[in-house]
């Protein structure tokens, strides 16, 4: 340990050296390595933000319930007492044509001068019902059931494509990073293996000097870990910018898609790409420098 | 030191290089080991350093028996040699300083005293001014005092030196060997490989072993033989 403190320069040039050697490849696995963890970091990130949007659909999930319009004051109050006394459901509130029609009119924002070509209002009432999502089918099915309600009007749908569409970039995520993996790792164990045939005299000489293993091997697995963390912080960049363009494109198209905040979901996915970058370098690197075959001195 | 009994070295394909070795070397001694090329020499240098294995008899080498062994012991028992290689094997792109440091690196020396041993050494080679020269620019026998220097440095007890006089003429090839004879004292013992017999026949001390088609013949001189 003594001996690695005292030595940590010779083992930074050392690393220096090496990665100078073997230049041009290296500096092509770092421009592979910084692609591969780019497309790596998108694919978590489209899963993060999907994800994140789901959650707060969930935590927002209304139905609109739909009466028959023949109904009376008392009917309709008889309604909600009927639709509160269902288990998981929350809030609930009488949403009549007036405030339907300002509704719109918020939502159309710019547009809604259309709504002025209605010589009435075009908007029925109908009751707000907030509920436990994890329970909406059992609460639809008892809702149905309820006397006088005609139709409901729930985001089951959009929140099962929604959720189809997490399972797949879940899916996409898992293999990615597999994907990543694998690659990395080969890509350092390979480089790694051609700077050790490269120094392969200067190896046999240590061993003969009575070097230990890990003394020499170290500067090989400092160039693996340099290889991927510059790598990984080329990724870093590109998803920095992108992210931050991105993401005021899709907020100025679609204002109501609830995003995770651009600031953490970047900070998130740098550390993620750095700590993931180190580790694969690391690991390919002592994989790299596991196998020394013909030619080495023992 | 080293204590061969009946050792023996033969090689894969079959070539026997050393046969039915019997030998002590105290601590301290100065050997000389001739012979023509081929006759076993570098064979009984690979056997101290662990390169190679005896294949019959029992070799010990400060202690440490020489069988198969994992290589970290090896390396533990190479790091009380101080090696002088027939082709130097000193690193490339690296200053003669460098070099002779880059021998003591794993031996839990502090950076000054490494620093300050290094140079030691190379003012005892006589190469103090050519600290800073790359190895590549230095000449044969320039680059022979750097991997002597390297050698010695490191505070060896067993300085091996293979054919360290190489194609000198014989001023400069005596001159090297007694820069490393100079290097024994109560700790450390000398082995020197050479073909140049002439170079030794006036030697009034030493254990003077000349090896024959794998076989030795062993004679003492002045203190070697008390």
């Amino acid at each position: 340990m003594k001996s690695a403190v005292y030595n940590m320069g010779y083992f930074l040039k050392e690393a220096k050296t090496l990665f100078k050697i073997d230049f041009m490849s290296n500096v092509l696995s770092i421009l592979s390595i910084g692609l591969i963890f780019f497309i790596l970091a998108l694919v978590i990130s489209g899963w993060d933000i999907m994800s994140f949007i789901i959650e707060t659909i969930e935590k927002e999930a209304e139905i609109n319930i739909y009466y028959r319009e023949a109904l009376n004051n008392e009917e309709i109050s008889k309604l909600i007492d009927d639709i509160k006394s269902v288990e998981g459901i929350g809030d609930v509130k009488l949403v009549d044509e007036e405030e339907s029609y300002l509704r719109m009119k918020d939502i159309l924002g710019d547009e809604a001068h259309i709504l002025e070509l209605f010589e009435d209002n075009p908007f029925s009432p109908f009751i707000e019902v907030q509920i436990n999502i994890a329970e909406s089918d059992i609460i639809l099915e008892k809702l149905n059931e309820i006397e006088n309600v005609e139709y409901i009007r729930d985001n089951k749908r959009v929140l099962d494509r929604l959720y189809d569409i997490v399972s797949v970039l879940e899916f996409i995520g898992i293999l990615a990073v597999v994907a990543v993996g694998i690659s990395t790792l080969m890509v350092v164990s390979h480089i790694i293996r051609q700077g050790i045939y490269n120094n392969r005299d200067q190896i046999n000489t240590l061993k003969l000097l009575g070097a230990p293993q890990p003394f020499i091997d170290f500067p090989f697995v400092l160039e693996g870990l340099f290889l991927t963390l510059i790598g990984g912080f080329i990724a870093s960049i590109l998803l920095f910018v992108l992210l931050n363009y991105g993401y005021g494109q899709v907020e100025m198209a679609i204002p109501f898609i609830p995003l995770p905040s651009v600031k953490n979901l970047i900070k998130a996915m740098i550390s993620f790409t750095l700590v993931t970058s180190a580790i694969l370098g690391v690991i390919g690197s002592l994989l790299g420098v596991a196998k020394q075959g013909e030619g080495y001195i023992r | 030191m080293i204590e061969a009994k009946s050792v023996s070295l033969v090689y894969e394909n079959g070539t026997v290089a050393l046969r039915d070795v019997s030998l002590h070397i105290k601590p301290g001694e100065i050997v000389y080991i001739t012979g023509p090329s081929g006759s076993g020499k570098t064979s009984f240098l690979k056997l101290l350093m662990g390169i190679e294995y005896p294949t019959t008899g029992r070799l010990k080498v400060m202690g440490q028996t020489m069988s198969r062994m994992n290589a970290s012991n090896i390396r533990r028992l190479r790091q009380k040699m101080g090696p002088v290689f027939q082709e130097f094997k000193l690193i490339r792109g690296r200053t003669a300083l460098e070099n002779v440091m880059l021998g003591m690196r794993f031996l839990g020396f502090p950076p000054k005293k490494m620093q300050e041993y290094a140079m030691e050494a190379l003012t005892n080679v006589g190469l103090e001014h050519k600290s800073s020269s790359l190895v590549e620019r230095l000449s044969w026998g320039e680059s022979q005092r750097v991997a002597i220097a390297r050698a010695i440095a490191r505070r060896p007890s067993l300085i091996l030196a293979d054919e360290p006089t190489g194609n000198l003429d014989v001023d400069n090839a005596m001159n090297i060997m007694d820069l490393l004879t100079s290097f024994r004292d109560e700790n450390t013992s000398v082995i020197i490989t050479t073909h140049a017999t002439h170079l030794i026949e006036d030697k009034e001390e030493g254990t003077f072993i000349r090896i024959k088609n794998g076989n030795l013949q062993i004679e003492r001189r002045g203190e070697a033989l008390v």
